[in-house]
């Protein structure tokens, strides 16, 4: 078979990726999700064992164009279809879904789906024709669309401040991809935008940051039973592809609630954690009311502070493993961050980096006689359950 | 929070109270441990070393004693016993003296002198292994011979009688006759039953019982029930091995919600309480010694191992009922709970299939708890979890690694399964194996066979080290420990048995001073799923025979072969049944297979042996440099390895270099297209319906109780208590998601990663 070249999309696509319900054969999703990636998309993935609700719920908060799924483990018939249902009862009809599972599902069963209204599952004999990229490919030219605008019907201001899911996710990727429809419905001056707190969360790559977040929102959601959370979470755009992986999600086990409400961004720019439509993001929450909004950088290096210029709070979030001590002199975050979080403290010399970190948390700040013991710097194990 | 509020006053003053301690790692494994599986490498490897120098010590006193008979004059015939001079401390040498001329005695003090100067560095106990050696010869020469299991003496013939009248021994022993040799075999190899196991943990086989397993799990658990009882039809061992649905895999309960409602009764059984169970394993005796019960299930296993003691509980409190003629309170309390509250009895659906003679129905939506007196139920239950034989998946481990069947953290669910063998030990549970370590799931992923059985052995010892810092003995938990291991046709497999059980044991005995019944590495082999494929589907059952052939020369304790057809559907009734041929032909057919130890004594087999075991230490040292096992699972180590491995089997497979009849090569005039299924057994409408109402009937009929009971779980997971306990007691009322979920609650979620 001739290697098939990626196809180059004409406008920024998003799909959702994930493995269908009880199901943890995720061996092909990442493949193709990889695939689909180096395409030029961007990839918010779940992993495996999802949920039709979930899948749905986030494909409408991050307004992506597509679902791609594998379903390995049968049932799937069901699955498919009360995907597409659930979907378009939630008023996001126009999100298409993909599917495969190998052999498991039958040819008949493939003509059943497609005439219910699934865009395509594709079968094993589809794969060999076609091979992978060209899978992807074909998907691929089937939602290269752009983002469509909000109807004049649609009563903006009204739905924002129902906390309308479709609405919100619609006018971030109007900011994103059609600045001046955004501006047309969004008139910063006339919609009241509040005063939301920001906790601005950054830090190295690989960090932490997701699980970290994922367990203040668990705690947020027990510790306030009537208040909203809103999450903006940025990861790097590929500069190759333009494609990104947006993997914050699939950590998080406690954002599927009717409380919160997740978007995931792509820097869509070189060299800077944050995405340019980011205040957007962050003040359309803000006149959706939302009671606290976390906004996530991606990774950063040892010079980056962007995050302060969008946030009320901040949280640096580090590893014992930062090199020598002298490291933390070059880390400008040490002077501005709120709070200092070292994760992963089950690492080996988290105790010492606790030390050096509270040190130079002191020298930066000049708080010579300050108590070590009452500086806002922390170990954490996100990933340990219920850490205190 | 605090900061948030004081720099915004935005109201969002937080109710929890901010401890001041710090975060603090809940080890797994202590810090000072987390070397061990390095430490088993070096420990392993000092063995082998000794075990080189003490044969080169034996072979220079066979040199010098055969230099002694000669120079005596001492004539050795074939088959003499050359042991006459010999005693436990050396040489007879007055009576070597006496036969030999005097002219010869200065020559022969000196030859004395050196052999006890050479034996001092003889370990006396190989010097007894030595002196013992015909004496072992004889007894396999012997027609009958007698050991003991459990203080039960056991006799058992050691020839059997060929067609051509040859008496084939059952173990072959080697005609070695240089002590070196003898040493060096009895230190590395030895005869099945003795120390290091390499041939085989028992003297013998055990007769009346073929190391054969019936699987079955499909639609609800009356058709899996027909299915155990159809599989299982006259043959005396009832070892029966249950695949769950995905539902059930991921400890949820079935439900009308669509996503859900597909998956019930699909490529393994639906259960969700404890009624099911009942119905699944009805009219087979689970107190019997020849019944014995494998479950594969793991996040919820538990949950599942709960549902399946109670079940057996029942039973012989229904036996109980049926002997004292209290039949009548049964009846009483069912009017009780159920008609009087206009619920509906539950029900064994449809027909008793043939052999099935009904025992477990009685107690249907009941336990002998609510009929029989406390103490008569109480010693009940404490006699019937003594002998109830099986085996519990339950290996979370290899979940992270390569199958993603994970629902809680790993630290939870690690704590769970600790709780699980304190319970076992705690009530004497002596018959049941509390976990599976297995490394099938690992290969099916797509692993070699050297990283199927290091990961495997690695995540053995790391529940060995976690049960150990919880201060249970090694003697009491180590014989409930077993394995399972895959087997594909690569060379390796050959000895993948040998191999595990001589890592295993070597471990167990000098590095953790364990006894010799803990020294036993017991494993199950299925024979490899990924190696069959879609094309020429006829050509799998010849793979899966010489996979079979493998796993019997090399003891296996327990056996699965595959149906030819699972390459695209659920195997049928007849594919299951020539599955089972084939091990059968094996056992009763092939001759060859009558003796016990075929492999014994080939070089190639003593190679593979040495080689496989050394590939494996050093893996065990690459996952020490990464922080042992659960370090390693944290930066994703073995997952990777897996993917690679997988990717190079492909890779093979696709340009042709690696050969596969029928598939890349050998192809038939049609090219050997792939077979599509004519049909696929899926769970019925009615049975998911059933399903459904199995499950409402539990919640109308329990629902207090299962509440109450659920707050006792969470408590007693909030306080550090036995888990397993309260789940024994939630098991009788609540359904497996209702548990599930509280301990979601308690233990958290399992987080995905990438």
């Amino acid at each position: 078979m001739e290697q098939q070249s990626p196809y180059k999309p004409k406008n920024k696509i998003r799909i959702v990726t994930a493995a269908s319900l009880f199901d943890g054969h995720d061996a092909a999703i990442n493949i193709m999700r990889r695939i689909i990636q180096a395409t030029g998309v961007e990839v918010i993935h779940l992993g495996h064992d999802r949920s039709v609700e979930e899948v749905v719920n986030c494909a409408i908060q991050e307004d992506a164009q597509a679902i791609a799924m594998t379903s390995y483990q049968g049932g799937h018939t069901e699955y498919f279809k009360y995907m597409y249902d659930l979907l378009n009862e939630k008023g996001a009809g126009h999100i298409k879904i993909f599917g495969g599972g190998g052999g498991v599902i039958l040819p008949e069963e493939i003509k059943e789906l497609m005439d219910y209204g699934i865009d395509r599952i594709y079968s094993p004999d589809d794969g060999r024709e076609m091979g992978l990229q060209g899978m992807i490919n074909d998907m691929i030219k089937r939602v290269d669309n752009e983002v469509p605008c909000l109807k004049e019907s649609d009563k903006v201001k009204e739905n924002l401040k129902n906390k309308n899911v479709n609405t919100i996710s619609r006018l971030i990727s109007l900011a994103e991809n059609r600045h001046e429809e955004f501006n047309k419905y969004f008139d910063k001056d006339a919609i009241d935008t509040g005063d939301t707190p920001v906790l601005g969360i950054t830090g190295t790559g690989g960090s932490g940051k997701s699980s970290l977040v994922d367990e203040l929102v668990r705690r947020f959601l027990m510790d306030f039973p009537d208040k909203h959370i809103g999450i903006v979470s940025v990861d790097p755009s590929k500069k190759k592809t333009g494609g990104a992986l947006l993997g914050d999600r699939i950590r998080m086990n406690s954002i599927n609630h009717e409380r919160v409400y997740m978007r995931s961004l792509a820097t869509r720019q070189a060299n800077l954690a944050l995405s340019k439509y980011v205040a957007e993001a962050v003040d359309v929450l803000k006149a959706a009311n939302y009671d606290l909004i976390i906004l996530e950088t991606s990774g950063i290096g040892q010079s980056d502070t962007e995050i302060l210029d969008h946030s009320d709070v901040s949280l640096y979030v580090m590893t014992p493993e930062f090199g020598a001590a002298t490291q933390l002199e070059k880390i400008d975050m040490l002077d501005f961050a709120d709070l200092v979080a070292i994760n992963k403290f089950d690492k080996r010399g988290a105790q010492d980096a606790l030390r050096d970190v509270k040190k130079q948390y002191q020298r930066n700040h000049q708080l010579w006689h300050a108590d070590a013991e009452t500086l806002p710097v922390f170990g954490t194990i996100a990933s340990q359950f219920n850490d205190p | 929070m605090d900061r948030v509020e004081e720099k915004t006053k935005s109201g969002l003053t937080s109710t929890f109270e901010i401890s001041k301690e710090m975060s603090e790692k809940i080890f797994v494994i202590p810090p000072k441990r987390t070397r061990y599986l390095s430490e088993i490498a070096e420990n392993n490897r000092a063995y082998d070393d000794k075990a080189r120098s003490q044969v080169e010590v034996a072979q220079r006193l066979y040199g010098i004693y055969k230099t002694i008979e000669t120079v005596a004059g001492i004539k050795t015939e074939f088959g003499n016993d050359q042991q006459k001079y010999l005693s436990k401390n050396g040489i007879d040498q007055d009576e070597i003296y006496e036969i030999a001329e005097d002219s010869q005695a200065d020559f022969l003090k000196l030859l004395f002198a050196e052999f006890d100067k050479t034996k001092m560095d003889l370990d006396p106990y190989n010097w007894e292994v030595i002196l013992g050696w015909n004496e072992k010869v004889t007894k396999y020469r012997e027609p009958v011979y007698s050991f003991k299991v459990r203080d039960k003496e056991i006799k058992i013939d050691t020839h059997t009688e060929s067609l051509s009248h040859t008496q084939i021994p059952k173990v072959a022993l080697p005609k070695y006759k240089a002590w070196g040799d003898i040493l060096g075999w009895c230190l590395q190899e030895n005869v099945p039953g003795e120390f290091p196991y390499t041939a085989g943990l028992y003297p013998f086989k055990r007769t009346g019982e073929d190391p054969t397993r019936m699987f079955a799990g499909e639609g609800g658990p009356e058709r899996t029930n027909r299915r155990f009882h159809y599989v299982s039809k006259g043959l005396p061992a009832k070892r029966l091995s249950t695949a769950f649905d995905s539902v059930t895999l991921y400890g949820n309960d079935p439900d009308h919600r669509p996503d859900i409602y597909g998956k019930i009764g699909n490529s393994g059984v639906s259960i969700c309480c404890l009624d099911d169970a009942k119905k699944l394993y009805s009219g087979f005796d689970l107190a019997d010694a020849m019944t014995s019960v494998s479950m594969t299930i793991n996040g919820p296993a538990p949950m599942l191992l709960g549902f399946f003691m109670n079940a057996a509980i029942d039973q012989n409190c229904e036996k109980y009922i049926r002997e004292n003629g209290l039949e009548d309170e049964v009846e009483a309390k069912l009017k009780e709970l159920y008609d009087n509250n206009d619920i509906a009895r539950p029900v064994y659906r449809g027909e008793l299939p043939e052999g099935n003679d009904g025992l477990g129905l009685m107690l249907l939506g009941l336990t002998g708890d609510q009929v029989l007196p406390k103490d008569v139920y109480e010693k009940i239950k404490a006699e019937t979890i003594n002998v109830v034989r099986g085996t519990v998946q339950a290996d979370i481990l290899k979940e992270d690694q390569a199958q993603n069947t994970c629902i809680f953290s790993t630290e939870f669910a690690l704590r769970l399964m600790g709780d699980v063998q304190e319970y076992f030990i705690e009530e004497k549970v002596r018959n049941f194996y509390s976990v599976s370590i297995s490394g099938y799931h690992i290969a099916e992923a797509g692993a070699n066979p050297i990283t199927q059985l290091a990961f495997t052995l690695a995540n053995g010892f790391t529940y060995v080290e976690y049960y150990l810092s919880r201060g249970m003995d090694i003697n009491k938990f180590g014989p409930n420990l077993s394995f399972f291991f895959s087997n594909g046709v690569d060379p390796e497999y050959a000895v993948i048995g040998r191999v595990a059980r001589r890592i295993w044991s070597k471990a167990l005995k000098n590095k953790y001073g364990a006894n010799s019944r803990a020294q036993m590495l017991k494993y199950h082999i299925q024979t490899s799923g990924r190696s069959l494929h879609a094309q020429e589907i006829d050509f799998n059952d010849i793979r899966t025979t010489l996979q079979a052939l493998y796993a019997i020369y090399d003891n296996c304790n327990s056996l699965h072969t595959n149906a030819y057809d699972e390459a695209i559907t659920t195997p049928t009734e007849a594919s299951v049944r020539r599955a089972m041929a084939i091990q059968l032909i094996i056992n009763k057919e092939l001759g060859l297979a009558k003796n016990e130890n075929p492999i014994q004594g080939s070089f190639i087999i003593e190679e593979l042996t040495d080689l496989v075991e050394e590939a494996v230490l050093t893996e065990f040292d690459r996952i020490t440099e990464r922080g042992g096992v659960l370090g390693a699972m944290e930066t994703m180590y073995q997952r990777g390895k897996i993917q690679e491995e997988s990717l190079y089997y492909e890779t093979l497979k696709h340009n042709g270099d690696y050969p596969i009849i029928g598939v890349n090569t050998f192809l038939s005039s049609t090219g050997s297209p792939t077979v599509t299924p004519g049909e696929v057994i899926r769970a019925t409408e009615e049975e998911k319906e059933h399903q459904i109402t199995t499950l409402e009937t539990l919640h109308k009929a329990k629902e207090s109780k299962a509440e109450a009971s659920l707050e006792k779980i969470k408590k007693a997971a909030v306080n550090n208590a036995n888990l397993f306990e309260e789940l024994m007691e939630a098991t009788k009322v609540c359904s497996l998601g209702q548990i599930t979920h509280a301990l979601f609650e308690v233990g958290g979620q399992y987080r995905r990663n990438m």
